[in-house]
């Protein structure tokens, strides 16, 4: 634990530095003379396995081998570790001990945010002028961004509801009214009982309150930063902070990854004729 | 209640009659980009039938007071039905989410008689074989893929192309100078049109769109639909029938007011049906936002029929008694079961 928070703040350290250099790249502009996201955006590194510094680990599935192994990585925490209340990182434990009931990836739930935005799958940015569409190819996760929005939530959602600003060269957005879990889950199988940010188990409820600021730093780079509140969990809000490349391929588009056709016969398996 | 609604409708019919037919000197919004702004929440939610009645075969449209008359009678019916629950208390009834009265007589506006055109005898061999294969397996569920009804969350496939829903048939458009998407509420599909790439190589669910500016038109050509979906099989449609891959779908979208957009789509698929064959469904703004849909996010319905379908077959569970308290159509099924 100690060797991953010293190596996070070194992380850190190397993070500002590129910030400061990438500071003076000013952004095309739409025709509403906004800075422009639009593309195909994707996290290359190993956040959706776990946000902290973590070694290569054997995956979760023994006959799968090295081939869904966990790859190493330096961590995205900006001021980590992620600060739990005791509590809290007592369940963060025994979730993380649970993560192939627990994890919603596994059930094709969702994604939620930030974690739509690293896990490996590529997010397309429409931007419009009052409003900014994110979708991810993961189970086809679409976020709808409503710019000077002001309204609160109208109800939880597993997206959560999301108003941004133009604050300069970045887009800040501010999310809330998030899911906890499934509510009233009929069966066990289909429950997750918090929301995991990884697959390591690192996890918020339905506190979750995320303030993203998304900069283009260069032609084929944006600069993605969300700091995480939940008073349910942690005890002080925290900071993640990485780079989104830019799928520069000709032919690329969306496809479709609508994994309920993968997970139907694991989730409702017991429940089916054999 | 009643009668502030009709009185409500028929000042917005007069702008709808309007627009439909005739040559429009409406000016259409643009975007910052210059192109005709379309974007907004959309609903093409209706009471008019998919295909015309063989009544009105000869009558492609009714006359105002016609057309007024035939949607209040749909409402009323539409009010009157039995379903888990009171439709018009979750203002799920498309008269509340904003259908309006329309002059056609039908959805489908070629061929003229507006009816789909026959199946080719081999498209009908194939339906009637694919249907034979899903009776073999007995009116219970037997899998999480066998009811596709309720249960099905891959993808809603009254989406693309458009067909007749109860409810829900919402749609939010947003634009960027290369891209068009529609979000479409039910199960949040979405569908991304690309106004500069040729088309992709891989089959997609809601089909591969590309879309093109012919004046002020947005034509979309859409192939490549994944084999695995089927087409209709709406409540108001024809069965379902499969999706080939020579299935090809032309659209047009015109903003004909500030509130209605014309939609109208050709479909066009050889192996199926023995010619092309053309929808008109006007598009109705309404008042957003549209919330997130989470169709497989602990999916009940499915635990509910695959539980309730394996109980039945082990004689835990009686099958529903369907006949019980049938005097009164008005009550929803909690109701009648209270009663009883």
């Amino acid at each position: 634990m100690i060797r991953a928070t010293i190596s996070a703040s070194v992380l850190a350290t190397l993070l500002a530095g590129a910030a400061m250099s990438a500071q003076t790249y000013r952004a095309l502009r739409t025709a509403s003379g906004q800075p422009d996201l639009n593309g195909f955006w994707q996290a290359l590194n190993t956040a959706n396995w776990d946000l902290e510094a973590h070694e290569a680990a054997a995956g979760p599935v023994l006959q799968l081998g090295a081939a869904y192994a966990v790859p190493p990585g330096a961590g995205v925490v900006v001021d980590g570790p992620i600060p739990y209340k005791p509590d809290a990182l007592a369940m963060k434990r025994k979730y993380a001990a649970n993560a192939l009931r627990e994890d919603a990836e596994v059930k094709c739930y969702l994604p939620g945010v930030p974690r739509v935005m690293y896990m490996p799958y590529p997010v397309q940015i429409v931007q419009s002028t009052d409003t900014i569409v994110m979708m991810s190819e993961f189970a086809s996760a679409v976020r709808t961004i409503y710019i000077n929005g002001t309204a609160r939530p109208p109800a939880d959602t597993w997206m959560g509801w999301s108003n941004g600003k133009w604050d300069g060269e970045t887009l800040v957005i501010d999310s809330r009214g998030f899911m906890s879990g499934t509510v009233g889950a009929l069966d066990e199988e289909g429950a997750v009982h918090v929301r995991f940010l990884d697959r390591a188990g690192n996890y918020h409820t339905d506190g979750l309150h995320v303030v993203e600021r998304i900069r283009r730093t260069g032609p084929d780079h944006l600069q993605y930063e969300a700091t995480i509140e939940d008073p349910n969990v942690y005890t002080r809000p925290w900071t993640i902070r990485m780079p989104l490349y830019r799928r520069v391929e000709a032919n690329m588009q969306l496809g479709d990854f609508k994994c309920e056709e993968f997970v139907g016969d694991l989730v409702y398996g017991k429940y089916q004729k054999k | 209640m009643r009668n502030l609604l009709v009185a409500a409708l028929l000042a917005a019919f007069a702008l709808s009659v309007g627009a439909q037919g005739q040559k429009s000197t409406y000016k259409v919004p643009r975007t910052p980009d210059g192109q005709p702004d379309f974007q907004g929440y959309w609903t093409n939610l209706t009471y008019t039938p998919y295909e015309r009645p063989k009544e009105l075969a000869n009558k492609p449209f009714y006359t105002e007071k016609e057309a007024i008359e035939a949607f209040n009678k749909a409402v009323a019916e539409s009010e009157n039905q039995v379903v888990h629950y009171v439709n018009t208390d979750f203002g799920a009834t498309p008269v509340q989410t904003g259908a309006k009265p329309n002059l056609r007589t039908s959805l489908v506006i070629d061929p003229s008689d507006g009816r789909i055109p026959p199946m080719t005898p081999e498209a009908q061999k194939r339906e009637a074989a694919r249907t034979a294969a899903q009776r073999a397996g007995g009116p219970l569920a037997r899998t999480w893929r066998d009811d596709r009804g309720t249960v099905w969350c891959v993808f809603h496939e009254r989406a693309v192309p458009a067909v007749t829903a109860p409810y829900g048939s919402n749609y939010q458009i947003v634009q960027s100078k290369n891209y068009i998407v529609m979000i479409y509420e039910w199960n949040s599909e979405r569908r991304v049109m690309s106004l500069d790439q040729p088309h992709g190589a891989v089959p997609l669910y809601a089909g591969d769109s590309r879309g093109r500016w012919e004046g002020d038109t947005l034509v979309v050509d859409t192939t490549n639909f994944n084999p695995k979906r089927t087409f209709m099989g709406s409540p108001g449609t024809p069965p379902a029938v499969s999706v080939t891959p020579t299935f090809h779908l032309t659209e047009r979208f015109t903003r004909t007011a500030d509130d209605t957009i014309v939609h109208s789509y050709t479909v066009d698929d050889p192996m199926t049906w023995t010619r092309p064959w053309t929808v008109e469904m006007p598009l109705h703004s309404i008042k957003g936002p549209m919330l997130e849909y989470a169709c497989n996010e602990n999916n009940v319905d499915a635990f509910t029929t695959l539980r309730n379908a394996r109980l039945q077959e082990a004689g835990k569970l009686a099958p529903p008694d369907r006949t019980r308290n049938v005097e009164d159509p008005k009550a929803t099924v909690l109701e009648r079961e209270e009663k009883k």
